[in-house]
This record gives C-alpha cells, structure tokens and sequence, in this order.
C-alpha cells in the first residue's frame, strides 16, 4: 500500500534529483581537479536532461522520468580559458558546485518534510 | 556509489598540487645553488598534469559514470641557461671568471606558488562540500 505513496512523481523526481545532484558534484570535482591539465575539457551532467525530466514531469510520466539518461558528458563548448584547451573556469565550477549543493540541501529538506508529513499521517501524531 | 561524492578524484587533486608546491619550494630553495651533484647549476624543475580515469566503470542505475581524477604527468627540468655574471672570487667561477647562476626566477615561482595554494583551496572546497552533503542525506532520515 505504501508503495502506491513512494512511486508517486514527487518521489520518484526527488529521487532522481538526489542522484544527479551527487553525479554534478562528482563531476564538478573532477573538473576542479584537472584545473590545470593541459588539454582537459571539462565534464557535465549531458545538457539535455534538464529539458527531458522537465517533458516527462509535466505529463506525470513516472516510468520515463526514473528511466531518464543522465550520463555524464564532456562539454566542448565552453571556451578554452588556456592557450593549451583548458576549458574549466575556476570561479564559475565554485559558484556551480554551491548551487549544486544548496538544491541538494533543499532536496534533502524536501524528502525529510514528506516522510516527516506521512509519519505523521501514520501516527496521527505532530512529531 | 559512495556517501560522499567525488572523495577520489579530490584527493588525488590534494596531492598532485601538494607536489607542485614541493617542487616550487625546491625550485626557490635552489634559487642560488650553483653546483649540483653533477657540478652544474640547479636547473628548474618543472611539473606538468595530466587527467587520471580513476574509475571508469562505476555504475548507478545503469549508466556508466566516468569519475576523472589528475596525477602528475612528469617532472621535468627547465634546460634554459641562467644568467652569466662576473664574480672572480666565486668558488664556481670559470677561467674568466664569470658563474653561472641558476635559471630560478623567484618572480616566477612567487606567482606559480599562489596559482598552487589557490587550486589547492578550490580543492578544499569541494571536499567541505561533499561532507555537507553527505550530512544531509543522513538527516533525511531524521525528523
């Protein structure tokens, strides 16, 4: 009967939001990593994603959206910041790796609040 | 998948920058060496990255993630001649009197210095980050 509640979007989008919040951060730390290897370009989440869950979140589409490839792929589109081919700026991975972090804080805030929510409905009682 | 992302690549960052400070307080600390153990000036010895796949076949859910780390690459010496002056009374002076000092510019290695101590910091960062977040995926749980 609970599952019925746990594979509901919200769920299931929240999900997936943790794990791709935990991938950009290892990408942004590989990136941050390689600073200064020469010819390094540097790694995303792919690009598309974000359009892709916002598609299947619209029409509610569960299935899709915990089948949503976000694979990690190498951005050769930034410019290269040195002459070798360089491409990661290391003022703008800092402040991408902060807004990383605080949609994951807001994330965890919003799981913790809907089990907090379905506990209570559990007890019947305001934890 | 480990609790705090990223821990690996991070380190290994740590590390190649701590042996590029090394090597930068080498450099400074032979800034007037003018004889080796091959009885040669000191030479600049310079270090250069190169990325590291430290895992390429972690999987979550499924899809392959490639988790990037950095190692040193090579550890090379800078072959251009330092400066010649004339100081007939060095110990290392030739027949006409002229030293060759070492090719350590310290203006150089100053502003290499800061480049290493920053990425270094950025590196902290991360890893500050990653625990954060690792702390909040605990607390999920309570409330």
């Amino acid at each position: 009967m609970l599952d019925q509640v746990f594979e509901r979007e919200n769920y299931v989008v929240m999900k997936k939001m943790l794990d791709v919040a935990h991938r950009k951060h290892q990408a942004i730390a590989g990136n941050l990593a390689n600073v200064e290897t020469p010819g390094y370009k540097r790694q995303d989440i792919r690009a598309d994603f974000a359009s892709e869950l916002q598609r299947a979140a619209k029409v509610n589409n569960v299935e899709a959206i915990q089948k949503l490839d976000a694979s990690m792929e190498l951005d050769l589109k930034s410019p290269a910041v040195r002459p070798d081919g360089n491409n990661v700026q290391i003022d703008k991975e800092l402040l991408e790796m902060t807004k990383n972090a605080t949609e994951y804080r807001f994330l965890s805030q919003y799981a913790s609040t809907s089990l907090g929510r379905l506990k209570t409905a559990i007890t019947g009682r305001v934890s | 998948m480990d609790i705090m992302p990223a821990l690996d690549s991070t380190a290994s960052a740590l590390q190649a920058e701590k042996t590029r400070l090394d090597i930068i307080g080498m450099n400074i600390a032979n800034a007037n060496t003018t004889r080796g153990p091959d009885g040669q000036p000191y030479s600049r010895q310079m270090v250069s990255f190169e990325a590291a796949l430290l895992d390429a076949g972690t999987t979550i859910d499924g899809e392959k993630i490639q988790i990037q780390g950095v190692k040193i690459r090579d550890i090379q010496s800078d072959q251009t001649p330092g400066p010649l002056i004339f100081n007939p009374g060095h110990p290392d002076a030739d027949d006409q009197g002229m030293v060759r000092l070492p090719n350590v510019n310290l203006t150089h290695e100053m502003v290499d210095m800061i480049t290493a101590s920053r990425s270094y910091e950025a590196n902290l960062q991360v890893v500050k980050t990653a625990k954060q977040m690792a702390e909040q995926a605990i607390m999920i749980s309570k409330k």
